[in-house]
């Protein structure tokens, strides 16, 4: 069947589309993002309620349509957590002593519940399951803190062999991943390849929020798979093939909820037993009915959620504490709440960082920001004429800014401690700081032939080029963050470049 | 009076006997010059500028009047070229070094029979990611590239300790071992304003080839940057003044409509890095005793501030 291979060639292609969009130079990952993002679920989904976009809206639209045309074909053709499974699935299925998979009956208390909560704790102002849970993101995260580090030491490695012949390459910086960040990312990824192994897809079935969704949309869609009892002779190959468990010959059916969409028992089945057509009216009443409790609660609670996701809504509702020494957030992302609450810790910005500077936390935003990531001063600084972190997030928790916007940018205001700093201590000149501000906020005051630094803060916009430049232990200036961002001054310069118009003298001073 | 000036016959012979045997020696075994060394040994000037014409007509003219490049670079040799390329800015703001003049130095090289020509510089703020700007940015890269230079990125696995013998704050560095390995280490920074050392020139320019330079901004930025001179001086030190930041150093704007340039055509050669930061600085506006590390690297008898001591050749074009 063509079909088969049409997905494949696709969830393929949305695979390898995705590493390039991770690993990718940054002209390749905001290309790709502005059009492989929209047409994920949940950034879709977050990104039009925190920042409509046309883009979005139609993807989602796209999503919802064609699921209630097709059945959960997104999971098996643009999911790319699922293109990673159906390998896995595939690898494992080679190592097995009897390949193929069997029905299983669905985890329905786990997954509506799991879904629910996810909803629950979206609409109170935390992302922290969704940012656990949703597909996009965690393969984002996959990608991100293994295959990125993987990719960037052979790189790395080749650059040290080509050395001795006079080749000299840039090497590549792996993204700085705290073991916390770390241990949870190969968690959710040992379990994910331990269901694949084992369990084929279960994981979409029972943990993600975005399959659980589509499953209720796939109870009414208008294309379905049918077993037709009269012709099956029981020879279980469909149920063999099903990678989702969700066929079942002995009672004639197919869990619609749980089906992927990957029509690998079209194949399966000799005599076409196993249909692909438009539902029969009469056909679904019985077959439908365990889960349209479900189903009900399930579409409730996303509509509202949907509403609840509204911005002024959710300020209202939120419970989000202003901490005492919040972490600073990339430029974008307007102000604390907003970063935190359009956040899914999918690690693209992370991964595009040219600087790095941006790294996942653990528990820095607090319990219901987990992942999210934060302005890492003491590891880097943010660059001057860069802007790509907001020109890639996929669900608009760090909004594009133009670069002259980015440049006056305020996310957080440096302080210089002069009670370590080592001109005001020793009465010798450093300068290290001021050396690499790039707004000209660091200004040195000249007192008997040593240049002491002061700040000027309206033209500080927090790039923390000072705090990683400064060699004192512990550092004289830090960078503390602006929870709501501002804007800064513009320095206009006191001594303007002059045109000289007067003929060159040929005089030397000596 | 009249007395002391006469020979007597037997001196006169003698001298001019072994004068003779000397000079027919020395014709024999091709090396005529050695002679005319004996009678000229400061040929080759402390010092030349040249000033009002373009960095790669400038470069030509000061090699030419500094004796020519095969002074400095001898055949099959490997040289290591050090421009300042400190800061992500393009050319125009005059915070890194020209690239024409890099390019010109590079061919120089070739010319002179160089076997290798290495171009390098540790960026401040050494990410990769910044190094990368800084080198594409400041046209280096392409201008080392089109006269075939090496361009060599930093690293962290290149440095090796060398301790300074004598340094009084800077005891050890960490040096770039192309620098260490190479036969010819020439100098090239480029002079511009400094907001915490007042000037940047090529003393200053050599924080570029070791990797713990926030030690010298801890223990003493001056005496840090004369220290290192005591391990090795460059054997030549090319200073463009071409376009030349006067303020807001060491970065200078990201803007290069807004950055405070004089465009002051000159360029300088010297072995003397001393005499070479002295007179970059009267070409700023300053005087040379007025900059810490000058006058430190002075007093260390690293090289010579007073310019009047110096042969120095000057040529406006």
């Amino acid at each position: 069947m063509n079909l088969i291979r049409i997905r494949k060639v696709t969830s393929g292609i949305i695979l390898i589309l995705f590493i390039l969009l991770f690993l990718g130079s940054e002209k390749l990952s905001v290309s790709l993002s502005t059009f492989l993002l929209p047409f994920q679920g949940i950034p879709a989904l977050v990104h039009t309620v925190t920042q409509p976009e046309a883009l979005c809206i139609i993807g989602l639209i796209f999503i919802v349509v064609t699921t209630l045309f097709f059945g959960r074909v997104y999971c098996s053709f643009l999911c790319p957590l699922g293109a990673l499974q159906d390998l896995l699935i595939a690898g494992s299925q080679r190592f097995r002593r009897q390949p193929g998979h069997s029905f299983s009956r669905p985890l329905n208390g786990l997954r509506y519940s799991l879904l629910a909560l996810t909803v629950a704790t979206a609409l109170i102002g935390s992302l922290s399951l969704v940012s656990l849970l949703d597909p996009t993101s965690l393969a984002g995260r996959i990608f991100t803190h293994f295959l990125q580090p993987l990719f960037v030491w052979t790189y790395n490695l080749g650059i040290l062999v080509l050395k001795p012949l006079n080749i000299y390459l840039y090497p590549k910086q792996t993204a700085f991943v705290s073991l916390s960040v770390l241990a949870v990312t190969v968690v959710f990824f040992l379990l994910m390849m331990y269901l694949a192994a084992t369990r084929g897809r279960l994981y979409c079935n029972t943990f993600c929020p975005v399959g659980t969704f589509l499953g209720l949309l796939s109870h009414i869609s208008v294309f379905h798979f049918t077993l037709n009892q009269k012709s099956c002779s029981e020879c279980v190959r469909c149920e063999n093939m099903c990678k989702a468990g969700c066929i079942d010959p002995q009672t004639a059916s197919i869990d619609m909820s749980r089906c992927v969409g990957c029509f690998n028992c079209l194949n399966a089945c000799s005599k076409a037993t196993i249909i692909y057509q438009r539902r029969r009216s009469q056909t679904h009443a019985h077959t439908w009915s365990p889960a349209r409790r479900g189903f009900i609660l399930g579409s409730v609670a996303a509509a509202a959620g949907f509403i609840a996701f509204n911005t002024n809504i959710r300020t209202f509702l939120v419970t989000h504490a202003a901490q005492a020494n919040p972490p600073v957030t990339p430029p974008g992302s307007l102000n604390t709440k907003h970063f935190t609450q359009a956040c899914t810790a999918c690690s693209l910005c992370v991964s595009v960082c040219p600087t790095q500077v941006l790294t996942p936390t653990f528990m820095d935003f607090g319990v219901s920001g987990l992942l999210q990531p934060k302005m890492n001063y003491e590891k880097s600084f943010c660059e001057y004429k860069c802007n790509i972190c907001g020109k890639v997030c996929p669900t608009g928790a760090i909004l594009a800014l133009s670069l002259d916007e980015k440049k006056l940018t305020q996310i957080g205001k440096a302080e210089l401690l002069k009670d370590v700093c080592v001109v005001f201590v020793d009465h010798r000149n450093c300068g290290a700081c001021g050396e690499v501000c790039p707004t000209h906020a660091i200004r040195f005051v000249d007192k008997e032939n040593i240049l002491y630094p002061e700040i000027d803060k309206q033209y500080c916009i927090g790039c923390g080029a000072c705090q990683l430049a400064c060699p004192t232990a512990p550092r004289s200036i830090i960078v503390h963050a602006k929870p709501i961002h501002k804007k800064a001054e513009k320095y206009f310069s006191p001594e303007t470049a002059v045109e000289q118009k007067t003929p060159p003298d040929q005089a030397f001073p000596f | 009076m009249i007395d002391t000036q006469k020979f007597n016959r037997r001196e006169v012979i003698s001298k001019g006997l072994s004068f003779g045997l000397i000079a027919g020696g020395a014709a024999i075994l091709g090396k005529p010059d050695f002679l005319l060394a004996k009678e000229e040994p400061a040929r080759i000037p402390d010092l030349v500028a040249v000033k009002n014409g373009e960095p790669d007509a400038m470069f030509k003219k000061a090699i030419e009047l500094m004796g020519g490049m095969n002074q400095f670079v001898k055949k099959g040799q490997t040289v290591v070229v050090k421009p300042n390329i400190g800061f992500p800015r393009v050319p125009e703001v005059g915070a890194t070094t020209n690239p024409l003049l890099i390019k010109t130095l590079i061919e120089s090289c070739y010319t002179a029979g160089a076997k290798r020509v290495y171009v390098f510089d540790n960026v401040v703020t050494a990410t990769p990611g910044n190094a990368r700007n800084c080198y594409k940015l400041s046209g280096i890269e392409e201008a080392s590239k089109a006269a075939r230079g090496i361009v060599v990125p930093i690293d962290d696995f290149s440095y090796r300790e060398v301790k300074i013998p004598g340094g009084k704050k800077l005891k050890t560095a960490d040096v770039h071992s192309l620098i260490l390995d190479c036969d010819v280490f020439i100098n090239a920074p480029v002079l511009k304003h400094h907001s915490s050392a007042h000037l940047s020139i090529a003393m200053k320019n050599l924080m570029g080839i070791v990797k713990n330079r926030m030690e010298y901004h801890l223990t003493g930025l001056d005496q840090c940057i004369a220290d290192f001179c005591m391990y090795r001086k460059p054997d030549l030190n090319v200073v463009d003044a071409y376009r030349v930041l006067m303020s807001h150093g060491p970065s200078g704007p990201s803007n290069p409509r807004s950055a405070n340039v004089q465009m002051k055509k000159t360029l300088l050669l010297s072995k003397d890095i001393v005499a070479i930061d002295a007179a970059a600085a009267r070409i700023f506006g300053k005087e040379p005793e007025e900059i810490d590390y000058i006058r430190i690297a002075h007093a260390q008898k690293t090289g010579n501030m007073n310019l009047k001591e110096l042969k120095i050749v000057t040529y406006a074009m």
